[in-house]
């Protein structure tokens, strides 16, 4: 788990982001390189503790404020290779993406179904090019190959996956069902399917 | 030249999220065409995003808790333990499942199904980019009173967004407004005995304005206005367009409001 991972949360950190900017932007390269979990515990201790007292403040309530705290982070670590240093500090990167996370929570907390979601207005972690054209998948490899693939999932990925593709269920019912956040749900997915692709590739 | 901009309280409401879905639509799509609006939400997004994490952090009393959320983050990408409870479906379909996804994602592409433009009178109306991602939810357009076209988009429950396009010499009788009706200028020019209003214009207009819009314009004149209180469809172009439909009088609990005709 975190073995050699010290969070640094006792050092109360009162350095600026302004001060540490190009050392958080390392950090975030770093993790969108090399899926480095050091750095993205410098990250987390530095951003999920003050974007928790923010999420308080605007939502009044722990439980949702956590959530929004994890969904936010859990982007960050996800995707870390979407942000560019060239356009924004860290802090204001993960300050949109919190941002639109609490838009599109406050939303489905008043039950609007269609309407704006964040990524209309501000397509912060839309995948332009990275996702979009790798390659289709081999249709050569056999059934018996994914079957075997697919059990080398992690556990949490293979639910979402069934729950999915096989049972059909939208990425929001997923989320409400295993109580985890839309943004893990997505994730995860992306996760899963990306790892499916990179074994069927492995295997050519 | 673009001469009416939404507020800066407006424009930090909007990159803060508060500001309501509908005038979010309108301010971003603002900020598509005008450059001093995006920078002054740039700025103001940096300066919020500075006051929640410029703040030295006090709290260790919930170091545990990040502990556990930091490893649920992280262990997503960890090979998993051999254990998979039994719940593993027949592999094959999840490969037919996995392909046809991937299919759809294709087609789904904004860049394949979404057009960004207008096609109408023979003309064709570049759209600012946030409204192109709701292109593929535009209704029909139907021709209306005068010379006025309408298209609806569903932005969801009770909230009416709408494009208006107004032929040469369209106009719209005198009315005035209940709620907020806000109106970007697409494409065009049109006055309304106030003022005159051109391409990128964020107009306002609340019960306080009483106003004639026509357009004299070669071109036209295309518009989209949403309106930011649903209760009050009951002026302005909302009613002056679509007395018929009772569609977009309904609250979210579904019960009709009944329209006040004058
Ligand atoms: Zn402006």
């Amino acid at each position: 788990m975190l073995i050699g991972i010290p969070l640094d949360q006792k050092r109360n950190d009162t350095r600026q982001p302004k001060e540490c900017s190009a050392e958080m932007s390392a950090h975030l390269d770093t993790v969108a390189k090399q899926r480095c979990k050091v750095s993205f515990s410098k990250v987390f201790s530095y951003f999920a503790p003050r974007l928790r007292s923010y999420a308080l403040k605007q939502m009044g309530n722990e439980a949702l404020a956590m959530e929004l705290v994890q969904d936010t982070m859990s982007n960050v670590w996800q995707k870390a290779h979407l942000f560019n240093s060239e356009k924004g500090s860290p802090s204001t990167w993960i300050f949109t993406i919190a941002r639109n996370i609490r838009f599109d929570m406050l939303r489905k907390l008043q039950n609007r179904k269609e309407d704006v979601c964040s990524d209309d207005l501000w397509p912060v972690l839309c995948e332009q090019t990275a996702d979009t054209k790798t390659a289709p998948l081999d249709e050569q490899i056999t059934l018996e190959q994914v079957g075997h693939y697919f059990d080398d999932l992690p556990v949490k990925q293979k639910k979402v996956i069934e729950a999915i593709y096989i049972s059909g269920k939208s990425q929001q019912e997923v989320a409400d069902e295993l109580e985890i956040p839309l943004g893990t749900v997505k994730s995860r997915t992306r996760l899963a399917l990306q790892r499916l692709k990179d074994m069927l590739k492995e295997h050519d | 030249m673009i001469k009416l901009h939404p507020t800066d309280s407006d424009l930090v409401d909007f990159v803060e999220g508060t500001l309501s879905p509908a005038k979010s639509l309108l301010v971003s799509a603002h900020c598509d065409m005008c450059n001093c609006c995006r920078e002054k939400s740039e700025i103001f997004t940096e300066q919020l995003a500075s006051k929640v994490f410029d703040e030295p952090e006090q709290s260790t009393s919930i170091l545990s808790d990040f502990v556990n959320m930091f490893s649920e983050i992280t262990e997503d990408e960890e090979l998993a333990s051999t254990n998979n409870n039994g719940i593993l479906a027949n592999p094959s379909n999840v490969l037919q499942q996995i392909i046809k996804n991937e299919l759809r994602d294709s087609r789904n592409h904004p860049n394949l199904t979404k057009s960004d433009a207008l096609y109408l009178d023979g003309r064709k109306f570049i759209l600012p980019k946030t409204l192109i991602r709701f292109t593929d939810r535009l209704g029909e357009w139907s021709k209306l009173v005068g010379k006025l076209w309408q298209a609806q988009i569903d932005i969801g429950n009770g909230q009416l967004a709408q494009f208006i396009y107004m032929e040469k010499d369209g106009s719209i009788p005198e009315h005035t407004h209940k709620g907020n009706e806000l109106t970007l200028v697409i494409d065009g020019e049109f006055s309304d005995g106030i003022s005159q209003y051109d391409s990128g214009d964020y107009i306002n207009l609340n019960s306080s304005h009483t106003h004639t819009p026509c357009t004299a314009s070669e071109e036209g004149c295309l518009v989209f206005s949403v309106i930011d209180q649903p209760l009050y469809f009951t002026s302005g172009w909302a009613k002056l367009v679509n007395p018929l439909s009772n569609l977009y009088f309904k609250v979210n609990s579904g019960q009709s409001i009944s329209i006040s005709k004058s």
